[in-house]
């Protein structure tokens, strides 16, 4: 970030620009951090669900829908990184 | 929004940062105006038409189209069991026709074999009856045989007695000049052929 | 010599289009004809002869009206939640049949990537289970939701602070940007990879190899498509089972 900061510092643009160029790149953070734990998560979630099919496939049914109940309210916190990229970035 | 532009001179490369307004997008959509309120601000229009859609779609689903559907659905699945259940009843009527058909033929298949093995000791009781009269004719025809073979053999005896005795006799009248009696004779030839 | 960086669109000129006439625009075209494919879907499945085997349009509407009883409402709500079946088919095909234009050729444009057709669907549902809540619960409802029973006195105020903020503020919310951001994501994924294949294609370079490049993209593009009609599907289901799971913790806290 720092050095990212120098290089538009370098270009010489006007305040605005550089404020732009700096929401720019840490729009891509902001995306990038908020997708760390979810994915974490996920593919923990996804694992254990596959387990508990594989130990009790009798139970896959209800294991599937509260895999996907899981997976969406996990999901939820990156996508609010995605919007709020969308929101600074573009 | 900006653009980057790259500049290769050599061995040294140069950005530059130019702020880009709206250029370059116009050929890809129709758009109205590229400052127009952020991507995620819902606007008037398409919440008012995307409402009314649904709502008039939620309300034919609810009152019309689904309970049609699930009429359909109900009626057919309700056929379906109760042809499933004639047809249960009709197979437990087929097996127990079945069942009584089995009956009856094991009832004729026993009579048969009753009247077979009547018919086999009948004949069992004629054969041995007819073997009876067969063996004691056999035996009593052998007994007469018999009878008859021993009478020829005693009458052979006789004259082979007579004629020895009387062999006997006039040899001894020969020897002695005397007869014996006819009665020693007899005795003496019946004495040796006794032994 | 220079060269010029891949230039991305401005992001609303992918995602706004002129009015059609006035304000009648490609979002509101979209969720129109999803209402009328519906409705014209289920009702030619009306009039096909019911006592047959189902076959074509009527098998299609019979195979939702399943996936929706079985699929969802009697894995969520149980037989008592029967009754909601027709809302949450219309949710769930209405939803769908708003995510496919986004693989659709020509059209290519889900209308539930704009903001409106989600946030009104997520309103619509939170009216629905908080009336659902007072009409089972009354006003009990309020108080239950807020404080679960058997919370202890001491954290009542933090439950409650948390509870009110999770069941009225992030309900609604995380329904709407669930459903809005997967489709928008999609929507620019696809547009990224499109004009990547197109820029390559297009691209005056003396590199000869920079050309035959573009497959890279274009099976990148493809893989993607038939990501979103996964995804298409998938968030229209979930969509629908945490409407379920809502209208059905509503009706029983204890659940």
């Amino acid at each position: 970030m720092e050095a990212f900061a120098h290089l538009v510092a370098a270009t010489g643009l006007t305040a605005d620009e550089q404020k732009a160029a700096a929401a720019a790149s840490s729009a891509g953070f902001a995306y990038g951090l908020a997708a760390i734990g979810p994915g974490i998560g996920i593919g923990y979630l996804v694992g254990k669900s596959v387990e508990a099919m594989a130990r009790q496939p009798e139970a896959a049914g209800m294991v599937r829908t509260t895999m996907f109940l899981g997976i969406a309210f996990t999901e939820a916190l990156a996508l609010i990184g995605f919007v709020v990229f969308i929101l600074i970035g573009l | 929004m900006l653009a980057a532009v790259v500049h290769l001179e050599g061995t040294s490369v140069t950005v530059h940062l130019t702020p880009m307004e709206g250029e370059g997008s116009e050929e890809l959509a129709g758009v109205t105006d590229p400052k127009e309120p952020g991507p995620i601000i819902p606007e008037l229009k398409e919440l008012a038409w995307g409402a009314g859609s649904f709502i008039v779609f939620a309300l034919l689903m609810r009152f019309f189209l689904y309970p049609r559907l699930k009429k359909g659905m109900d009626a057919r699945y309700h056929g379906i069991r109760s042809a499933h259940e004639s047809a249960d009843a009709e197979r437990a009527a087929a097996r127990a026709e079945v069942a009584e058909y089995e009956a009856q033929l094991a009832a004729i298949k026993a009579e048969a074999a009753r009247k077979v093995d009547d018919a086999r000791a009948t004949l069992e009781a004629e054969r041995a009856a007819a073997m009876a009269d067969v063996n004691a004719e056999v035996s009593a025809q052998r007994s007469a045989a018999m009878a008859e073979a021993e009478a020829a053999k005693a009458a052979v005896r006789d004259q082979i007695a007579a004629a020895v005795g009387d062999v006997a006799g006039r040899a001894g009248e020969l020897a002695t000049g005397r007869r014996p009696s006819d009665d020693v004779v007899t005795r003496v030839v019946q004495e040796v052929m006794a032994r | 010599m220079i060269a010029e960086a891949f230039k991305f669109p401005l992001i609303n000129s992918i995602l706004r289009w002129k009015d059609l006439f006035t304000s009648f625009n490609k979002v509101a075209l979209i969720a129109v004809a999803a209402a009328v494919i519906g409705t014209v879907v289920f009702l030619l499945a009306g009039s096909k002869d019911a006592n047959t085997a189902p076959k074509g349009v009527r098998n299609l509407a019979e195979s939702s009206v399943e996936f929706i009883e079985n699929g969802i409402v009697m894995q969520t709500m149980g037989k008592d939640g029967l009754g909601w079946t027709p809302f949450l088919l219309s949710l769930f095909i209405f939803i769908y049949l708003c995510n496919a234009p986004g693989i659709i050729p020509v059209i290519y444009m889900p209308a539930t990537a704009r903001m409106a057709i989600p946030m009104f669907l997520a309103l619509l549902v939170w009216v629905v289970y908080m009336g659902v809540g007072f009409k089972h619960q009354g006003i009990k409802y309020l108080t239950h939701t807020i404080w679960p029973p058997g919370v202890p006195v001491a954290l009542k105020p933090l439950v409650g602070l948390i509870e009110l903020v999770s069941n009225y503020i992030v309900r609604p919310f995380s329904l709407t940007v669930r459903l809005f951001a997967n489709m928008l994501a999609g929507h620019i994924l696809l547009v990224v990879f499109a004009l990547l294949t197109q820029s390559l294609i297009t691209a005056e370079t003396m590199q000869a190899l920079l050309k035959p490049m573009m497959v890279l993209p274009l099976f990148m593009l493809i893989f993607l498509t038939a990501f979103e009609v996964l995804v298409a599907f998938l968030q229209a289901y979930i969509f629908t089972i945490l409407t379920a799971v809502y209208i059905g913790s509503s009706a029983h806290p204890e659940h």
